[in-house]
């Protein structure tokens, strides 16, 4: 493997690094970062890296909270993984699997009780809303950011308690979110392949509209679907919520308002109903042949692999376009897991953790998902399973190009109630569906942002 | 007479006619929605009101893939021991403030129904404390012992009403007799109450039934979940919601509250119109 694949494989090049910190993509959280944890990947280091020593409490049981698996095979291997844990260690473990959205309200309420599970495994910034109640488990993201490469920069920001070097959660994994598209639609009107620019791809929306094939995104209350592609779309003009103080709302900006201009194009190639849209709406209405492009999880790649072969034939995926920014900027959906301070085996819990986050188990787990889960740490990107399909490839980029929410600013209770509001998605609805200019749209969300960030 | 018939048509029948259909199609979509494949689903060219290829694939993944009949028989036992609970408490409290009459009993009688105006995502956290407390966290006695919360404010509140339209002059005179309060309250006042009971039993049943955020939030073992969490749980994964079955999980759910309904209509129609004939 030469050198080039490998930077590319680890997915940030020192000189990557340079270029991406001068147009300010890593922001605030990036502050936090040490430049020994982006460039600690030392092969020789890796090989002898000995892993935290944990002395279990006495038959220990965990109570685990975790989304339900979004593809069966999720759940199956992440059963067989925890069966080995148990096998290995004696302990036991009883994971509780939740609707993705139920596990935030449930992992509060256990916050705030001060009893419940063990670990959970929540979403974005569930452990920033409650950092005083959860174990430090710096010591295991210190030992797996050694052995396997490092942590992508944005995971780190997630990790770690905002202006420190604490970590307080394991970025697990990203349910990372692409676009998908029909591959003999865009072929009709003349493309090999959706444009990676955004102007490109709006004029080859507004063709595939014309051919009578619209496109698809979510302007409802999606949590995956709408916040992902709108947070994309406002980064990649460079506009954002809020300042890196946390403090300075920076949405009513003109960047907002030349991406909200530009949305209303991409709006004109929709189907109608999309205001309404949740997140099933787009999977439904690709499956079912009404448009050409929308974003997504690998859900519609999973899902028609048996039950929709045609359009598993003709579907094809790639990574967010790149806006006027010049660089990536997206949003996908990230999960963490983090231990409860009220746990009675937090050792256990570190151990299993921990085991969990090794090869053996955790490669396994991606390959059987399909790319489902995309890595968090650096060396998983090279996993063969990244290979199976290239309809499954462009997801491991996924982590290497996301922001976080709440951009530029730290994640906590504002970046949270930001994005529980719909602040962003509501902005983007207001443009194209409500009739609002962009700059009273971009005013109104700065209005609500306030009652956030102060 | 021509005449006569088509007035009734159009101020009876017509307006009943699409009361009916706005009530009913859910309960029809979720029918046909149960018996079609995926492929049919989400073939937009048929007609979706109609079956095309009867299936029973989404029974067969209801029933040998979940574990639909437990989740079935959690529901049950919370929604009827929490009925039980709710409604023999709701009795004796109602009947004590409306009879007995003791000072302050009309401000309790407020009190208790602005208790149940308390919406429970405010009480939830408080309760969790409890339940944690007491070790029921995962089991059904948890749900069967928080569902009263809401359940005895209204039922009190309902029997009260309902205990006001029995005469007194009954108990007056069976007290002359020589019966006790306690005799007075099992042989007069719940014999001619039946319709107000019958229908605050239906009602706990039912909000028992459907009850949603309490069961997601005490209940953790997937054996032991309610209907409703435990179809959503079990088959919406993330963006992937398995229609099919839901529905069928969303139909099956609620034949039980159909039946009960159907069995003691009049009875509950009686119950919360109030009426006792004097």
């Amino acid at each position: 493997m030469g050198e080039k694949e490998k930077r590319e494989e680890r997915g940030l090049s020192r000189r990557d690094f340079i270029k991406k910190s001068a147009v300010g993509l890593a922001g605030a959280g990036l502050a936090t970062l040490s430049m020994d944890s982006l460039f600690q990947w030392n092969p020789a280091l890796a090989a002898n890296v000995s892993p935290p020593k944990f002395k279990l409490e006495k038959n220990p049981v965990i109570n685990v909270l975790r989304w339900s698996g979004f593809v069966k095979s999720d759940e199956e291997v992440w059963n067989a993984n925890t069966k080995k844990w148990e096998k290995e260690t004696g302990g036991k473990v009883i994971t509780e699997y939740l609707s993705w959205e139920d596990v935030r309200s449930k992992a509060a309420m256990e916050a705030s009780v001060g009893a419940g599970h063990d670990i959970v495994l929540g979403w974005y910034d569930d452990p920033h809303l409650y950092p005083d109640k959860l174990v430090d488990v710096s010591d295991v993201a210190t030992y797996l950011g050694k052995k396997y490469g490092g942590w992508y920069p944005v995971c780190e920001v997630y990790g770690k308690l905002y202006g420190t070097n604490k970590w307080i959660a394991l970025p697990i994994g990203s349910a990372g979110i692409c676009i998908n598209y029909r591959v003999s639609w865009v072929k009709e009107v003349g493309y090999e392949k959706l444009p990676s620019d955004i102007e490109g791809f709006i004029k080859c929306c507004k063709k595939l509209k014309a051919k009578g094939h619209p496109t698809g995104f979510a302007l409802g209350h999606a949590v995956g679907d709408a916040n992902t592609w709108t947070h994309w779309w406002l980064w990649s003009f460079g506009g954002k919520a809020v300042e890196k103080d946390g403090k300075t709302i920076a949405i009513n900006s003109k960047e907002t308002i030349q991406a909200l201009d530009a949305v209303r194009e991409l709006y004109e190639t929709m189907i109608e109903g999309v205001a309404s849209w949740l997140d099933p709406h787009n999977n439904k209405a690709f499956l079912s042949g009404l448009i050409s492009v929308t974003s997504n999880g690998n859900s519609i790649f999973y899902a028609s692999r048996k039950r929709f072969p045609e359009i598993n034939k003709d579907l094809m995926t790639m990574n967010f376009p790149v806006g006027p920014v010049g660089h990536p900027a997206e949003l996908s959906m990230i999960s963490q897991a983090f231990i409860f301070k009220h746990t009675q085996v937090p050792n256990a819990a570190k151990h299993y953790l921990t085991f969990m986050f090794e090869k053996p188990q955790y490669g396994k787990w991606e390959s059987e998902t399909w790319g489902y889960i995309t890595q968090t740490l650096k060396d998983y990107y090279s996993l063969p399973a990244w290979k199976k399909d290239p309809r499954i490839t462009p997801y491991r980029e996924c982590v290497k190009r996301m922001l976080w929410n709440g951009y530029a600013g730290p994640l906590g209770p504002a970046s949270a109630a930001a994005m529980s509001e719909y602040v962003i998605v509501d902005m983007f609805a207001d443009v194209c569906v409500g009739g609002k200019s962009p700059k009273k749209a971009a005013a109104d969300a700065e209005k609500k942002l306030r009652k956030f960030y102060h | 007479m021509k005449q006569k018939a088509w007035t009734k048509f159009l101020r009876f029948y017509l307006p009943l006619g699409l009361f009916l259909l706005f009530l009913l199609f859910p309960f029809y979509w979720m029918f046909a929605t149960t018996f079609k494949s995926d492929a049919e689903l989400y073939n937009l060219k048929l007609n979706p009101f109609l079956i095309h290829h009867w299936s029973l694939v989404n029974l067969k993944h209801l029933f040998y893939q979940t574990p639909f009949l437990r989740w079935l028989w959690n529901t049950f036992f919370v929604a009827i021991t929490s009925t039980l609970i709710s409604l023999s408490t709701s009795l004796l409290a109602a009947y004590g403030i409306q009879r007995i009459r003791f000072k302050g009993s009309s401000m309790m009688g407020i009190g208790i129904f602005f208790c149940y105006l308390v919406p429970p995502t405010i009480l939830f956290i408080p309760l969790a404390t409890m339940v944690f407390k007491l070790h029921l966290w995962d089991s059904l006695w948890a749900l069967s012992l928080i569902y009263p919360t809401f359940l005895i404010p209204f039922c009190t509140w309902l029997l009260m009403g309902y205990f006001n339209s029995i005469p007194k002059e009954l108990e007056e005179c069976a007290m002359m007799d020589g019966a006790s309060r306690m005799w007075i309250f099992w042989r007069v006042i719940i014999p001619l109450s039946l319709p107000g009971i019958l229908s605050a039993g239906i009602f706990a049943f039912t909000l028992s039934w459907n009850e949603y955020l309490y069961a997601l939030t005490f209940i953790s073992t997937s054996l032991k979940k309610t209907v409703s969490v435990g179809l959503v749980t079990e088959l919406v994964r993330g963006d992937i919601y398995h229609w099919g079955p839901l529905m069928a999980g969303a139909l099956f759910g609620s034949v039980p509250v159909a039946l009960v309904y159907s069995f003691f209509v009049e009875y509950y129609v009686a119950g919360i119109t109030g009426a006792l004939k004097e």
